[in-house]
């Protein structure tokens, strides 16, 4: 403070003793910001490295020190609180340091900075450069080009590649990564004694053509588009055969579907004109893959239908901008973006190509054959079982039962009290009823429909009025008994769903629960071996419908408040312009509402958009090292993270294009590089100050195992995990304790189901059923998305409620006693073999001789179980 | 290095955390204490949720008006938007209050007389009325309420809070969720989920029984011996593996995990087992009452937890049928209700007062809106409220709360406030506030975007703040 005072009174004093940045100014960013700003950190772009650095400022807000001029320089303001985050995170700068930096800035001279301004951030904007692969020093490592652009960064900063990782634990790395569980030891056997020099790209290709690698990528895939199988919302119901979708993705994964195919498929599957035929009608099956469009959560309660459809256009708008172009296109919703180059205009001109869509479900003919006849005969048992089988025939009983013990009830009270409005509904009810005439009945039916579908006082008022007129009449009849025959099973469950009802006991409303659950159960599996699958159509539009509505940008967001009408049109960013797009329209006019999605989908997934290709290369780039070039997958704009291999980045994206869009060719170039073939360990570049995060890639990152690779691979292991493939989602047992409370009572429905089979319990966690407010406790506790937003990249953390569920769940303790019976058959009775056995099951190695000595005391389920529980299990080097 | 060496470098290193993606640092213990952004009396919070909307105008808003006008039609709202606006131009009947008022404390606070112990706590309580929910319907409205946004996918306030300030107590989980014993919550798991931010922050969901936790009990053949030796073997097995490999921090962090675990596996039950409890301390919850024993178990559970220090517990009442959901019959279900909380949460405040962790602990009551004054449902005979998404009521308790203050008020029909309407955000801020967390500086970065649990950002209703 004083300090502070004295430089603010006495400035000839302080230019005097002018402050220097690395004595003076250096050390106090060094003390407080460099947790998070360090040269390899450079949170939010900003890094403390160098005077250069600090002035260039970060990504928010640029330039971070002006010159001469504290007050204006983001850097002091940050430090002050008037902007956000404040800063140093979570402490306050002591009054005297920030004093220092005041005096420093006050010292500079705009001239010694002027070159020092932030470029603007049009990178991602322009279409990736053709670069050629870099010289390099050491061509001796380059397998592929992939390695001269990664070697050529090492080599700059004096780092060294680690040297190739074992064939063992290369195999164990690409099991996982490919096919989400760990190879068999014969796998591993077959592997490690062919030395041709092509073992591994014949293996890489091996398991490319394992359908288990669209499973395992499908997944990835499932992430990204916030797949989930309810609404997650009020009742949490299901969206309607989701699955469907879920079988695309991963026959897309399997087949390489070309990835522009992929991306147009999903955005605009049924929306294609011929250029050739009259009254084209696209191909059913292409409103599986538009199931894009409806899988984020649904608030079907909204009365207001306007805010729901706009809630719903600017979903579907804001994920296509994330997960095809890897832009955060939702923030510029209310307001233009405040990092990129996109207006709220443009927000809503690329909602516009979404205005066509109606939200519907679809009848989508299945077409594998086989699975078609077996829905079908699947249906038709459960319909039988429905129509007559035991549950239905206990059912009847029970109610036959219950209702005479209504009816008798009923009976006996109507004895003791005057009738009353129930009373003369009922009796109105009746066929043989004589009192009154047939035009009475249908009098009061019609005012009784009215009264409550308007909910309205006067036509209530209306109905009381003749109600009490007709309960007069009533009064004086002379049979008030034998109308309650009348009451039907109907009338008996509305008595059985009261929750203060007395007339049954517990036991029996508990029964009749069971039952009817049983019989709901399979009505919902017959629900989802029908053909309807989640899909949106466009409406028809003129002549037989209205035209469609103009598309406004919303001041704030607010479906109410509607500005100026806007035409479909691409990101200006991009094009450079804000002409509308040119549609893709029927030359016959008979579909006018037709081609709005393809326009734009067919401009997504053009080797012309600087984006798609890019951001895809670097996701499949992300889920084989764990990290992307881009770190922010989702988030290519300027808040997000630069590329740390830009050149390499479009290398790839170019090439990515070139072979087609398949995304099995980039895989293959990527496993079959040096770089990814590395040793997860380094030695010589061991604590290396130059790159300490490995963000160069001087090793191979090691890796959990995410959530369904471990569930999967302790079945495997085991040797139960059921391979079917595809079809409606499964329902793995929840820990006993949980399913009581996720019963939910006001749907009816229970939340989870028993499987019909139990080896259904044991599929790939792909093929679990994703019930958005009851998602798997040992998912959830490894990570797993809550499937509700886009998730580009998983967390990894690490919890005691992880470890609970290893050591006491039912999976592992279940799989673990199973692996030693496994084990126990194939290795004899020698507890040494046994070991042994276990070891290579479950590990991919033989035990050393202190771990054979260690385990062979344990019994062998204790091996089993320790293994599995085991780091060595759970990290992939 | 040594568990206790890596606990202390992962601490220093927690500013780093903050900011997002450091996966390093986020697997290296996420739990460990931290720092309030600024002084605030307040370390722990206790958040009852009261689910299905609870009726404001008749438990703490007395509006002669509803007797005056009963049965006519509510004058036009005005600057109300959605169902409400429907709802109110709509033919509808103002019904009175079932249940008397009366004043009570110093403050001369109206209370309904169907919460008789309540009321005896007036003067510690500040109120909120008139705050505003983004939407109109349980499933949004219970979203927005407890993470701030109303589609599933964000951070709830106790994973936003847990990630702020750490837990206390390694033993248990930091942010623990007491479930009402009849079923979940509409939107299930994920209005206690960690959303963007790391799984570590999500809410453990304690259930009734002694082992409240998912898997904390060893199988039945597994016995203490055993386990122990297991697990000294897989300890041996996994510090063998991380000393071969550098960068072992996240390896040893899952070593230590287990062994948190373990000691969890002892320290839950206990925490569960209210035998230890004197007769007395259990008639104040009203566990002597077979109406009151399900949440004034869950209340007494609650501070125990507080007690032994876990940062954040979310207590729900109401589920399934059994929610302050009043649209038919009222007058019938409401002493129903607000008897199974008012000993329990009355009990609550009496106890943390007592032991003085009233001083430093928040408690909060909450619904996700309120309902309105008038009829929804015209075709029965017994009248009932519909959801007022313009009128909800939030009390706050301990810390710096100002005893006995009042924010907002609503209009004569309590149908929303005769100010603009109290954002929830601002609640969210007041919370955050009284637990010292700054909002603006409790982000997380995801998406591209700086999330905040205020979103855009709301005001610390100071109103409320001692």
């Amino acid at each position: 403070m004083l300090r502070h005072w004295v430089l603010l009174a006495v400035p000839a004093l302080a230019l005097s003793a002018p402050p220097d940045f690395e004595g003076n100014i250096r050390p106090i960013l060094a003390a407080n910001c460099a947790q998070c700003h360090s040269a390899k950190l450079k949170t939010s772009g900003f890094s403390i490295e160098t005077m250069e650095s600090v002035i260039r400022g970060g990504n928010k807000y640029g330039q971070a020190v002006l010159a001469g001029d504290p007050a204006a320089s983001p850097l002091v303001k940050v430090l002050k609180g008037q902007l956000t985050p404040r800063m140093p995170f979570g402490k306050t700068l002591a009054e005297a340091d920030l004093a220092a930096i005041e005096d420093w800035i006050h010292t500079l001279k705009p001239a010694e900075t002027a070159h020092l301004k932030g470029e603007p951030w049009l990178w991602p904007f322009r279409k990736p450069a053709p670069h050629q692969p870099p010289a390099i020093k050491d061509a001796n490592w380059v397998s592929n080009p992939i390695d001269a652009f990664i070697l050529a960064r090492l080599e700059e900063k004096d780092l060294h590649p680690a040297p190739p990782a074992s064939k063992r634990v290369l195999a164990r790395r690409v099991y996982f990564d490919l096919i989400g569980m760990p190879p068999t030891p014969t796998e591993m056997d077959a592997f490690l004694s062919d030395t041709s020099p092509d073992a591994y790209p014949r293996l890489v290709d091996k398991l490319l053509a394992d359908p288990r690698y669209g499973e395992r990528w499908g997944r990835h895939w499932l992430d990204l588009v916030r797949y989930g199988e309810t609404s997650g919302l009020e009742g949490d119901g299901a969206i309607g055969n989701a699955w469907r979708y879920r079988d695309w993705v991963v026959d897309a994964f399997n087949a390489d579907m070309p990835y522009d195919e992929f991306v147009i498929k999903q955005l605009a599957g049924g929306d294609e004109h011929s250029k050739t035929r009259n009254n084209y009608q696209p191909d059913i099956q292409g409103n599986i893959p538009v199931a894009f469009l409806r899988l984020a959560p649904w608030d079907r309660s909204n009365l207001v239908a306007d805010e729901v459809r706009q809630n719903y256009l600017a979903e579907v708008t804001s994920a296509t901008g994330s997960v095809f172009l890897g832009l955060t296109l939702g923030c510029a919703r209310c307001h233009d973006h405040k990092y990129d180059p996109i207006p709220t205009r443009d927000f809503y001109r690329m909602e516009a190509f979404f205005n066509a869509i109606k939200v519907q479900d679809v009848d989508v003919p299945y077409k594998d054959k086989a699975f078609a006849k077996y829905a079908g005969e699947k249906i038709k048992a459960y319909e039988e079982q429905l129509k007559s089988g035991p549950d239905k025939k206990a059912l009847d009983a029970l109610e036959k039962i219950l209702l005479e013990r209504l009816i008798q009830k009923r009976t006996e009270e109507a004895r003791t009290r005057p009738a009353n409005t129930q009373d003369l509904r009922l009796e109105l009810r009746r066929k043989d009823q004589k009192l009154f005439t047939e035009a009475e009945v249908q009098k009061h039916a019609d005012l009784l429909e009215d009264a409550n579908r308007t909910l309205d006082l006067a036509e209530k008022q209306r109905l009381e009025a003749y109600e009490s007129e007709l309960l007069k009449r009533l009064a004086g009849a002379s049979d008030n008994i034998s109308r309650y025959k009348e009451l039907t099973v109907e009338d008996l469950r509305a008595e059985l769903a009261r929750s203060t009802q007395k007339l049954f006991t517990p036991e029996d409303v508990e029964r009749h629960r069971e039952l009817t659950g049983r019989l709901d159960l399979l009505k919902r599996r017959i629900a989802r071996l029908q053909p309807r699958t989640l899909s949106v159509v466009n409406v028809p539009g003129p002549p037989t419908g209205p035209g469609l509505p103009l598309t406004h940008v919303l001041i704030r967001g607010d479906y109410r408040q509607p500005g100026e009408a806007v035409q479909p049109g691409f990101l200006s960013a991009i094009t450079g312009n804000s002409q509308p797009a040119v549609l893709e329209t029927d030359r016959y006019r008979q579909f006018p509402t037709r081609g709005l999605r393809m326009t734009l989908a067919r401009w997504i997934a053009s080797p012309d958009n600087p984006l798609t290709a890019r951001v895809m290369v670097n996701r499949i780039w992300q889920y084989h090292f764990g990290r992307g070039i881009v770190e922010t997958a989702s988030d290519f704009g300027k808040n997000g993270s630069r590329p740390t291999h830009p050149e390499l980045l479009d290398w790839l994206a170019l090439r990515f294009i070139e072979q087609g869009w398949s995304v099995k060719a980039v895989h293959r170039l990527i496993l079959t590089s040096s770089t990814y073939r590395q040793a997860s360990e380094n030695p010589a570049c061991q604590g290396n100050t130059a790159d300490p995060d490995n963000h160069l890639l001087w090793r191979f990152l090691r890796q959990r195992l995410e959530a369904e690779q471990i569930r999967d691979s302790v079945l495997w292991v085991s040797g139960r995990l059921n391979l079917a493939r595809g079809g409606p989602s499964v329902f793995p047992p929840l820990p006993a304790d949980l399913a009581d409370f996720a019963r939910y009572g006001r749907t009816g429905g229970e939340m989870w189901e028993p499987n019909e089979n139990e080896a259904d319990n044991r599929r790939r966690s792909i093929y679990t059923f994703q019930r958005r407010s009851l998602p798997q406790p040992m998912m959830l506790a490894f990570d797993a998305p809550v499937f509700s937003e886009s998730c580009e990249r998983r967390s990894v953390t690490t919890t005691p409620l992880q470890a609970l569920s290893m050591m006491n769940g039912d999976l592992v303790n279940e799989e673990a006693a199973h692996l030693a019976e496994r084990v126990a058959t194939e290795a004899g009775a020698d507890p040494r073999a046994r070991v042994a056995r276990a070891f290579q099951l479950v590990l991919n190695r033989q035990p050393e001789a202190d771990e054979l000595a260690k385990f062979q005391s344990f019994s062998l389920v204790s091996v089993c179980r320790v293994l599995l529980n085991s780091n060595e299990f759970l990290y992939v080097d | 290095m040594t568990r206790r060496d890596f606990l202390t470098q992962s601490y220093l290193g927690l500013g780093g955390l903050a900011l997002g993606h450091l996966m390093a640092a986020e697997t290296v213990n996420p739990m460990l204490p931290k720092l309030q952004h600024l002084p605030a009396k307040a370390k722990r919070c206790i958040f009852l949720f009261l689910e299905g909307g609870v009726s404001q105008v008749d438990l703490f808003e007395y509006r002669p008006a509803l007797q005056k006008f009963a049965g006519q039609q509510i004058p036009k709202p005005q600057g109300t938007v959605g169902e409400i606006a429907t709802f109110s131009a709509a033919p509808n009947r103002l019904i009175p209050a079932p249940y008397k008022f009366s004043r009570h404390g110093q403050s001369g606070r109206w209370i309904t007389e169907l919460l008789p112990n309540l009321a005896e706590h007036v003067d510690d309580l500040a109120f909120v009325h008139g705050v505003k929910v983004d939407n109109n319907n349980h499933g949004p409205a219970v979203y927005h309420t407890l993470t701030g946004n109303m589609f599933p996918g964000s951070a709830s306030v106790g994973a936003w809070v847990t990630y702020g300030l750490g837990s206390e107590n390694q033993d248990l989980p930091g942010f623990i969720v007491l479930g009402d014993h009849r079923g979940a919550p509409i939107g299930g798991a994920g209005v206690w989920g960690n959303g963007f931010l790391p799984a570590a922050y999500q809410g453990t969901i304690f259930r009734p029984g002694d082992t409240p936790i998912v898997d904390l009990k060893p199988r039945p053949d597994m016995t203490p011996q055993r386990q122990r030796a297991e697990l000294d073997l897989l300890r041996w097995f996994d510090q063998k593996h991380a000393a071969q490999r550098s960068d072992a921090g996240e390896l040893e962090a899952r070593i230590a995990a287990y062994e948190l675990a373990f000691r969890m596996q002892i320290k839950a039950p206990e925490l569960v087992n209210i035998q230890s409890e004197s007769e007395a301390t259990r008639k104040l919850y009203g566990l002597d009452d077979p109406v009151s024993e399900p949440f004034g178990r869950q209340c007494l559970l609650a501070r125990r937890m507080v007690e032994r220090g876990v940062r954040f517990v979310l207590a729900l009442h109401g589920a399934g049928g059994d929610r302050w959901d009043d649209h038919g019959d009222i007058k019938g279900r409401l002493p129903k209700h607000c008897k199974e909380v008012d000993k329990p949460v009355a009990g609550l405040l009496q106890d943390l007062k007592a032991r003085g962790l009233l001083e430093d602990t928040l408690v909060v009551w909450a619904s996700e809106m309120g309902r309105t004054p008038f009829d929804n449902n015209l075709v029965t005979d017994k009248p009932g409220r519909d959801h007022n998404q313009y009128g909800l009521v939030v009390w706050m308790a301990g810390g710096d709360v100002k005893p006995g203050a009042t924010f907002g008020q609503t209009d004569d029909f309590g149908l929303k406030s005769v100010d603009q309407p109290i954002p929830l955000r601002d609640v969210h801020a007041t919370i955050l506030r009284l637990l010292g967390l700054d909002q603006n500086r409790l982000t997380y970065l995801s998406a591209g975007r700086f999330k905040k649990l205020t979103d855009i950002g709301g005001r610390v209703i100071t109103e409320m703040v001692a």
